[in-house]
């Protein structure tokens, strides 16, 4: 919103503060200021000349040369094409060396021939309007020489305020009611303005009938004898100033009196009033209204309208109709100043997409009891620029609306403790009077009457008060206190200490880079995965069509990442830490607190390691983590419930701990997946993904770590080959060497795996590293010689043998 | 060795001498000439394996000479022989010495040569500044927060006195989920604020808490504005909780984050959940002139904050006549960009490795 110097001096006496000062209170004490700005600051550089002489330019016929006194040694000629130049006018004339807007610059030029030291302006020229008739006929009396922007009184500066900070105070959006903070602020009076109707006569009012709630308060005042003609400069420079385009005198006024009072007005042509009188009424599905600026407005019945009888002229609140309103040869007008339901107008100006200055306001609930004034204050402008201008009726004021003054109780202790400034009684009375609130004593407290136009939205309780004090006072002035008390540590967070470790596990010795992402998946990857009948917490307004669905696993998120990154670098090591949610009917979604990781890299060399895989890394990446957390008792088995982005063939569950919790899975990618996902050509990759659940490893995870014995006698490595059925998992070799060392295992590793004619088709040899040892003596050779028989006729028993190479 | 020869052919001399005495015979007059032939060596033939050699020989002929020579002859048989054993051990040393000084030259070491790159993970940068956020905090002995990124439109507007007719709840800026007609209605929380009533619930006044977390905002996208975004929330309820109490906070939170004294001011902004309402300016901490940080005014916007709002206390349980609060929301991921100079918010969560190592 754009506030002008100049019109805020209209109402406080601004002497020794300037804009910039103006615009540093403001924002201490009352609303955000973007900027300040100079009006027009080319003005300055324009300077009032009187035309001495004029003659014809010798080679044009459309042509004039002049000779232009510009207070300054002899008269510029200057060569002008405007048809109402001559001799004893006084113009605006840019010198040389001045630009104008629009990046026009002036220069010494010659014209068919001629010099010409200037240009004579029209307003337009000057950025001050939109005729371009001729030049600019300056009233006369001015002092030749001057500047132009000095010698109007039209040097102003607009201060820009930053709406959001002011959606709460309606009262801030129009001049005065900023003035009247300035006013508080510099200590100075606001100025008198008189706003009281002026005499009427007794002819018939307007009729008016409000059928619908969303209207609480509506005036009708028949004005006569008006004449949409030139506003007076002063209107105009004061529009500009504030973006506002002049129109004609009636438009301009009207909008002078928003942006004066803040309260929106309408002005229709009395003609299009019927003798039914205006009805407000909700809009019927179906209706329609050509708005003013020529869209036809399909309505809803959510729409409050403005009726001419039956035919609706006007969206209440927003805009007028096209067919109502004023024309150049309107000379009766039914004036409308009215108080509407401000969520009414949001909604229809926000449906509509129709943000006017009118709804602006209105959406930020208006004071009802301007409405009088805001009427009184147009017809006053009006008749002192038009004195012809009769009111033929009596206003029609109708509605039922309730002043929202009221007398708020405030105790000074409350002020002090709330802001810890030590304000007394007469401090806090001053600061609030200033405000324009009446204050009187309340026993030991105050009793603060706010007027209604504060009381709309801003001020309803004690707190609020305090805010009036503490801003006026300024914040600045108010001393730290550090905080006190006794200092307890916060209870230990046993999640944030796991999530933490899980991060440092992953992003060190795992080497992984940790990501954040979007909680929303795009459909086409829910898609890729088949998922898109599955249930998911999904938004009514996506930010793009295809994003409306919310994750259900932190896994899907790593999915889109792969192959771009694989593009960029052979491996891929991601993981991320998130939440997940599954929709709950009638309810609050299921969250779900997981660790995803994704493992990529380029397809497995012919004679690779057997374990020379992702998902044989990943594994061990994730073993890694689960033990470095203090848990033991890795279990993992085929994955029966795969999730639809594993290998179904490749997948994996990793259970812990002696209840055997699932803790999560970790599979190759889908074959079918990778290829939609464009993992094909040169980036065809190894991938692997794991999904952990944070829950499950935070119930199961230790709160102590315990160590273990340091072994007394010396341990005793044997190499051995089981061969068995294929269909027999490690697994199960694994528990029966551990059966066979009848205690004496102390670490299995396997380190080879075969498959060949030489063992027998069918069957799959697993070489493994066995540590044996015995916590009270050293072993001997008959130790491993027996738990060598007894491996020989495990295997035996398991349908395979022990081999000996 | 010149010296050392010296006195080795005088040694042997006077090995010569004791061999005068002795009978002449064929095996004296053979010695004789082959300790003579050593005698007549040059000095540099007189090497450690000579000299060992020129050792050997009397001693290896003692019955030639006379009995009561021969204690003489083997002293100073043995004397030649600890002079070459002594050369022998210098001629190691300095073999030695040359070795380790060629070694020690380093010749075709270039110490230009890039080392070979050691791999390794990283802690997104939105974590680094939480976790630095948070250590601040529970230093102080503030509690550190969750809450779910799918809220309840109560917990996201009503409970924090948002009114239903206040414009952020429409489409505009809110994600609302699809509900059952007649379920509770569900957003994606707009801020960190709702856990401010969850924490009111749970926790027993007074106490101290921040809540990092996801937010989520119907914004068009660009490099200052993301629909998804990081915020951290505060929150203090306490007796006589003031508003200095607060400035007092805010300069602890500065001084941690940049390491130093920052100058703060507290201007007015409305937030229906707190009142009075600031937003918190901080002194440009990286220009004293105006920057292109912060818009050349040398004050940045750094977050908004106030008194709880007494009917936010209610909704929490908490009698807003025993206690006061305060309450902040940081933008985190600002904060991180600001930290690190990314230029665009964008980068944050797109998930690319070259984003993501350099932190
Ligand atoms: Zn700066």
């Amino acid at each position: 919103m754009k506030i002008s110097y100049r019109w805020l001096a209209r109402h406080v006496d601004l002497s020794g503060t300037t804009a910039k000062d103006l615009a540093k209170e403001l924002t201490l004490s009352t609303a955000e200021v973007e900027g300040v700005e100079s009006f027009l600051p080319h003005l300055s550089d324009v300077t009032v000349g009187h035309v001495v002489h004029r003659e014809k330019h010798p080679d044009a016929d459309k042509l004039s040369l002049c000779r232009v006194d510009v207070g300054q040694g002899e008269p510029l000629q200057i060569v002008c094409g405007a048809p109402n130049v001559r001799a004893g006018l006084t113009v605006a004339v840019a010198t040389a060396g001045t630009t104008l807007p629009g990046d026009f610059k002036i220069k010494k030029s010659k014209i068919r021939g001629v010099e010409s030291n200037g240009m004579i302006c029209s307003e337009r020229e000057l950025g001050l309007g939109v005729e371009h008739d001729g030049i600019w006929e300056l009233p006369q009396g001015l002092t030749v020489g001057a500047r132009l922007g000095a010698a109007l009184g039209m040097e102003d500066w607009v201060i820009e305020i930053d709406n959001k900070s002011v959606t709460h105070r309606p009262d801030l959006w129009g001049h005065r009611g900023i003035a009247a903070e300035v006013a508080a602020i510099l200590r100075r009076p606001l100025k008198p303005l008189d706003l009281t109707l002026p005499a009427t006569g007794s002819g018939a009012p307007c009729a008016v009938h409000i059928e619908s709630d969303a209207c609480s308060r509506y005036l009708a005042l028949r004005v006569e004898g008006a004449r949409a003609t030139r506003s007076p400069l002063w209107l105009k420079s004061l529009l500009l100033a504030v973006g506002q385009r002049p129109i004609d005198l009636l438009v301009d006024l009207s909008n002078f009196v928003m942006l004066d009072l803040g309260q929106p007005n309408h002005l229709f042509d009395a003609r299009k009033i019927g003798p039914q009188g205006i009805v407000v009424r909700k809009a019927r599905a179906g209706e329609t209204l050509k708005t003013l600026d020529e869209v036809e407005r399909k309505l809803e019945h959510s729409d409050l309208l403005i009726c001419n009888g039956d035919e609706p002229v006007a969206l209440a609140g927003i805009m007028g109709g096209e067919g109502s309103k004023v024309t150049d040869d309107t000379s009766h007008l039914v004036l409308e100043v009215a108080a509407f339901h401000a969520p009414t107008v949001r909604r229809t100006s926000a449906r509509l997409g129709l943000r006017t200055d009118a709804s602006a306001r209105f959406e930020k609930t208006l004071d009802p009891e301007l409405v009088p004034l805001a009427a009184a204050h147009l017809v006053r402008l009006l008749q002192a620029e038009q004195p012809e201008v009769k009111l033929g009726a009596p206003a029609t004021d109708v509605g039922k609306w309730t002043s929202a003054a009221r007398t708020i109780r405030l105790r000074g202790e409350r002020v002090r403790t709330l802001l810890g400034a030590n304000l007394d009684d007469a401090a806090i009375t001053d600061i609030l009077v200033r405000l324009g609130f009446g204050v009187t004593q309340d026993g030991d407290a105050l009793a603060v009457r706010v007027p209604s136009i504060r009381g709309t939205k801003d001020i309803t309780i004690e707190q609020d008060l305090v805010e009036e004090v503490g801003r006026i006072y300024r914040y600045g002035n108010i001393p730290e206190i550090p905080l006190a008390g006794i200092l307890v540590p916060p209870p230990r967070d046993e999640r944030r200490r796991l999530v933490r470790r899980i991060e440092d596990r992953l992003a060190g010795s795992a080497r992984f880079h940790q990501q954040i992402s979007y909680s929303f998946v795009p459909d086409t990857t829910v898609e890729k995965l088949g998922l898109l009948a599955t249930p998911h917490v999904e938004v009514m307004n996506p930010i793009t069509e295809g994003a409306s669905r919310v994750r259900r696993s932190v896994v899907v998120s790593l999915l889109p990442l792969i192959e771009p990154n694989r593009r960029r670098a052979a491996d891929v090591r991601l993981f991320e830490l998130g939440k997940g949610y599954e929709p709950v009917e009638g309810g609050e979604p299921q969250e779900r607190h997981e660790v995803a990781l994704v493992l990529a890299r380029p397809p497995r060399k012919a004679h690779a390691r057997f374990d020379d895989t992702s998902l044989a890394e990943l594994q061990g990446v994730v073993e890694d983590l689960v033990r470095s957390l203090g848990l033991e008792g890795c279990v993992w088995s085929r994955c029966e419930a795969a999730a639809s982005w594993a290998h179904p063939g490749r997948a994996t569950a990793l259970r812990i701990g002696a209840q055997d919790t699932l803790v999560g899975e970790v599979a190759a990618l889908e074959p079918g997946l990778a290829r939609a996902l464009g993992l094909t050509g040169e980036i065809e990759s190894d991938v692997a993904l794991a999904r952990l659940s944070v829950d499950a490893l935070l119930a199961a995870t230790p709160r102590a770590r315990r160590y273990s014995p340091l072994p007394q006698f010396p341990a005793t490595r044997v190499d051995v080959a089981l061969a068995l059925p294929a269909e027999r998992g490690a697994a199960e070799a694994k528990a029966a060497l551990e059966r066979c060392g009848k205690g004496l295992v102390a670490a299995l590793e396997l380190f080879d795996v075969f498959e060949g004619e030489r063992i027998g088709a069918g069957r799959r040899s697993l070489a493994w590293h066995v540590t044996l040892s015995a916590p009270d003596r050293t072993l001997n050779e008959s130790d491993v010689k027996k738990f060598l028989e007894r491996v020989e006729r495990e295997a035996a028993q398991l349908g395979g043998e022990l081999r000996r190479e | 060795m010149t010296q050392d020869a010296a006195s080795v052919r005088a040694l042997l001399g006077e090995i010569l001498a004791a061999l005068s005495s002795a009978p002449e015979s064929d095996d004296t007059r053979t010695l004789r000439e082959r300790l003579e032939r050593f005698v007549a060596l040059s000095d540099d033939a007189l090497t450690p394996a000579v000299l060992l050699e020129a050792s050997a020989v009397p001693l290896g002929a003692m019955r030639i000479f006379p009995k009561e020579a021969r204690g003489l002859v083997g002293s100073k048989a043995n004397a030649i022989k600890q002079a070459a054993e002594a050369a022998l051990a210098a001629e190691k040393e300095a073999a030695l010495a040359k070795a380790l000084e060629a070694e020690r030259s380093g010749a075709g070491f270039d110490a230009t040569m890039p080392p070979p790159r050691q791999a390794c993970g990283s802690l997104h940068p939105i974590t680094q500044v939480t976790r630095e956020l948070e250590d601040l905090f529970t230093s102080m002995g503030w509690t550190i927060l969750d809450g779910p990124e799918v809220e309840t439109e109560h917990f996201n507007f009503d409970a924090l006195n948002i009114s239903p007719d206040h414009p952020a709840r429409d489409t505009m800026d809110t994600f609302w989920v699809k509900t059952q007609p007649g379920a509770p209605r569900l957003v994606m929380r707009t801020h960190t604020s709702p856990v401010q009533v969850r924490a009111m619930r749970r926790l027993q006044p007074p106490f101290r808490a921040i809540v990092p977390g996801k937010v989520f905002r119907n914004e068009a996208l660009d490099a200052s504005h993301e629909h998804t975004f990081h915020q951290m929330e505060g929150l203090v309820v306490g007796k006589h909780v003031s508003v200095g109490h607060l400035i007092a906070a805010m300069k602890t939170l500065l001084r941690g984050i940049f390491g130093r004294e920052i100058e703060i001011r507290l201007r007015p902004g409305y937030f229906p959940f707190v009142e009075p309402g600031f937003e918190l300016d901080a002194r440009c901490p990286f220009c004293t002139e105006g920057c292109s940080v912060c818009k050349r005014s040398t004050w940045i916007e750094l977050l908004p904050c106030g008194m709880v709002h007494p009917n936010v206390l209610k909704s929490g349980g908490i009698d807003p006549e025993q206690w006061t609060g305060f309450a902040f929301g940081l933008g985190l991921s600002r904060l991180v960009m600001l930290r690190f100079g990314i230029d665009d918010v964008r980068h944050l969560l797109a998930g690319d490795v070259r984003f993501l190592e350099q932190f």
